[in-house]
């Protein structure tokens, strides 16, 4: 079905329609009219207001704020609002309503997709344009345009896979939600712009890399496994292969919602992606003198880094324990053995084994002499991702619709109780004993640090004993099945 | 011997801490309007998302026009129309653009002649250029009437279609059931207002806590009842009529000189021959019937609770 033929898209078009788009435009004409106007005024009289800059640097700032502007209205407002029209969909029985027509899932997605933001892609069309003339009365090359335009268009076309996403599956306003993973990620993300993931992602990289601003840090060349490879070209692939996933997700929770959000091969298939793309981006860094140093802080935040992926995507794939149970019902299963593949137990092991992977990889590489190291860090990986599935499915199945409170509970005192009472009795010791401590440890410090192996073994002691209670919440679950 | 336009054979669905349907069989053929009757909570809207595909089951089957949900979803689609008991429509697009986009999305032949003879038949025609949003709500619900009848649909599943509609909706919702029935439709209609359903169901389903109680013709419930109460006007003899009925053990109820109402335990072929004995004996009878042998009495006798 030719786009033009789906009704979800003409529908949603039509609203956008009729909810005024020619007020949205004039308003983004007039943004890039007023910079256009003071680019003119500036290259004629330099000396007013840009401070003697050169044309160039009055052409780039323009600019800056035309794409700054574009990506507010096309990224952030596309985004928000594709999720709220999934929402209200939902909500009002209209998506349902349009799941039981002959239409194919892919066609469902893709008039989600494309006609909810069509104001927010009108308004920046508009100022692409203003771009364009910005640059070209500026001298900027126009590969400058092509290359920003390119990276915002793919861009607001990835956002808004993610807009579905979070609104087929969250209930309220997912804003919220949105402008706090900008703001816990990208503190980090300045610490090395150039080797940090998000920063491809969301390819402010990419932009700024095109500028060619003098800051060192934005402008050098990027590298994937120490192989050069253009910034933009990082951002774009990376974009592509993540967002087809996203779209498998869409399309399969069109056809069938009863599936869990993520399948267990997509959910390691995303975590290795992301895992190793990071990896090489610090790759190279170890041969660069102003790298070396450091490159050790750059490990740290890939473990961290890891950790939350690793985490989310275990949350998204595990399936409620009653989802399981009708299952088991269904195809006769009756061994927790049976269960346990597929459980978030076993996914946490994959998981777990993909980091380890790829950390020994860098490892063996460029620091053959630290292994220990690497042994503490990838224990304490395996470790959390073990005890948190653990947690989250015996809360699931122990305290039901309680289980999201006294799995935070539990994680509070594993993960956060320790360093508050190293706070109150000052000590280091005691810190150690933290969950998420010995990996962040091992590799921010060269030095072996042999009690970290013992504060491992306490964590598996713990994963153990979870363990068992969660085989026998699985195993009442089972006879209540049976 | 052809499908049944709808057949669910062992259905059950699982809530996480209830069985919301439990092992629910039933058949409905061409021209079958059928009743889903049943309290609050009993599973009637749980049953009917199951068969249009919008709720997963746990087990069980069900094939519309030979079918299958599991195998075949697509061509379910395209049999089945299915009016949830709300009104989802889009606020701002008019009555016209609302049908209109689901008669693109069914791929109906002759959009535009289609979309007039549904806004005809739910007497919306008048109100072709009005926003849904202005609509009230007996409107909404004609509107999702006609949009179900759009792509023309074997089987209809319809969840509590006149909960909004004034007396005069009603009416007319009942005239349509009537033109969908006469044209061999499948309609599986539920409600808990059983004088919404009285006069076009001719078979019903009964349910309880998920599980079915009772199915089958009007009649043949009625007949299943264990005791059934009968009025009969006579225009001679009274007393020896009255005699009669005491003999083959008619508990009498009401009697008077032109005719009476009573109980009677006899099955269908003693009620029969009671009726043979009085004409026989010279009582003229003007009348008789069985009182209660609609939906409220069958559902009364069913056990199902709470009604209204």
């Amino acid at each position: 079905m030719k786009l033009s033929e789906n009704p979800i898209f003409l529908t949603h078009k039509r609203l956008v329609h009729r909810g005024g788009v020619l007020a949205a435009v004039l308003i983004a004409a007039l943004i890039g009219f007023s910079l256009l106007i003071g680019l003119l005024n500036s290259l004629s009289e330099t000396n007013l207001g840009w401070n003697h800059r050169s044309p160039e640097y009055v052409g780039k700032s323009c600019y800056a704020w035309i794409i700054g502007v574009e990506i507010l209205i096309l990224v952030i407002g596309g985004f928000s609002r594709i999720a709220r029209a999934m929402q209200e969909d939902r909500k009002a029985g209209l998506w349902d309503s349009n799941r039981l027509t002959p239409l194919k899932p892919s066609e469902i997605v893709l008039g989600y997709w494309l006609a909810p933001a069509l104001r927010e892609f009108y308004m920046a069309a508009v100022l692409a344009g203003f771009g364009l003339i910005v640059v070209l009365v500026a001298h900027l090359p126009v590969s400058l345009w092509l290359g920003t335009q390119t990276l915002i268009l793919s861009t607001a076309f990835f956002c808004g896979l993610l807009g579905m996403l979070v609104g087929m599956a969250m209930q309220k306003s997912s804003g919220i939600l949105f402008v706090l993973g900008l703001i816990f990620t990208y503190p980090f993300a300045f610490i090395a712009p150039g080797r940090i993931l998000t920063n491809f992602l969301f390819p402010i990289y990419g932009m700024v890399n095109l500028f060619h601003v003098r800051e060192h840090d934005w402008s050098r060349d990027t590298e994937l496994f120490g192989l050069p490879v253009p910034a933009i070209v990082i951002s774009l692939a990376l974009q592509v292969a993540i967002g087809w996933f996203v779209w498998r997700v869409l399309v399969r929770k069109t056809a069938n919602p009863f599936q869990p959000l993520l399948l267990r091969w997509e959910a390691i298939s995303i975590f290795s992606i992301l895992v190793f793309a990071q990896h090489a981006l610090v790759w190279g860094g170890w041969n660069e003198a102003e790298y070396g140093s450091r490159n050790e802080q750059l490990l740290c935040i890939t473990h961290g880094g890891t950790l939350l992926v690793g985490l989310a995507m275990l949350m998204l794939a595990s399936r409620p324990p009653e989802q399981v149970r009708v299952e088991a019902m269904r195809l006769g299963l009756q061994s927790v053995a049976q269960i346990f593949s597929r459980s978030s137990v076993s996914l946490a092991l994959a998981l777990g084994g993909v980091s380890a992977l790829a950390m020994t990889l860098q490892f063996y590489t460029h620091l053959a002499n630290d292994l220990s190291r690497l042994g503490v860090a990838v224990v304490n990986l395996l470790n959390i991702f073990v005890i948190f599935s653990l947690l989250l499915e015996f809360c699931r199945l122990r305290h039901k619709r309680r289980s999201l409170g006294f799995a935070a509970l539990w994680l509070f005192v594993l993960a956060a109780v320790p360093l508050i009472l190293a706070g109150v009795f000052q000590s280091v010791e005691i810190a150690r004993n933290c969950l998420l401590a010995p990996g962040f440890i091992a590799l921010a410090d060269g030095r072996d640090f042999p009690p970290l192996h013992t504060v491992n073994c306490f964590h598996l002691a713990i994963a153990v004993f979870i363990f068992f209670n969660w085989r026998r919440q699985w195993q009442k679950l089972l006879q209540r099945a049976a | 011997m052809s499908d049944p336009l709808l057949a669910i054979e062992h259905l059950r669905v699982d809530f996480p801490e209830v069985v919301a349907v439990n092992d629910l069989s039933l058949v409905i053929e061409p021209g079958d309007v059928c009743g889903l009757i049943g309290p609050n909570g009993a599973g009637k809207t749980t049953t009917m998302r199951a068969i249009s595909g919008l709720q997963e089951f746990t087990r069980g089957s069900v094939r519309v026009a030979g079918h299958e949900l599991a195998r075949e979803p697509d061509e379910l689609k395209r049999r089945l129309g299915f009016m949830p008991d709300f009104c989802p429509t889009y606020d701002q697009l008019t009555t016209w653009e609302f049908l209109e986009h689901y008669a693109r999305a069914f791929a109906v032949p002759e959009r535009a002649e289609r979309i007039e003879e549904c806004l005809e038949l739910t007497w919306l025609t008048d109100k072709r250029d009005s926003l849904c949003e202005e609509l009230s709500r007996g409107m909404k619900q004609r509107l999702v009437l006609a949009k179900t009848l759009l792509p023309n649909p074997q089987v209809l599943l319809l969840d509590e279609p006149a909960s909004g509609l004034d007396p005069l909706g009603r009416i007319e919702l009942r005239k349509i059931l009537l033109q969908l029935r006469d044209a061999g439709k499948a309609v599986l209609i539920s409600s808990h207002i059983l004088t919404e359903l009285s006069g076009f169901c001719n078979k019903a389903a009964i349910m309880e806590r998920g599980r079915l109680v009772k199915f089958g013709t009007i009649a043949d419930l009625g007949h299943q009842m264990s005791q059934r109460k009968i009025s009969v006007k006579w225009r001679t003899a009274a007393d020896k009529a009255l005699e009669i009925l005491k003999i083959s053990g008619a508990k009498i109820l009401e009697a008077s000189a032109v005719g009476a109402t009573f109980d009677f335990d006899g099955g269908t072929d003693a009620l029969d021959e009671l009726l043979k004995t009085l004409v026989t004996q010279g009582v003229r009878v003007a009348e008789w019937r069985g009182v209660g042998d609609d939906l409220e009495q069958i559902f009364l006798q069913s056990g199902a609770k709470e009604l209204m």
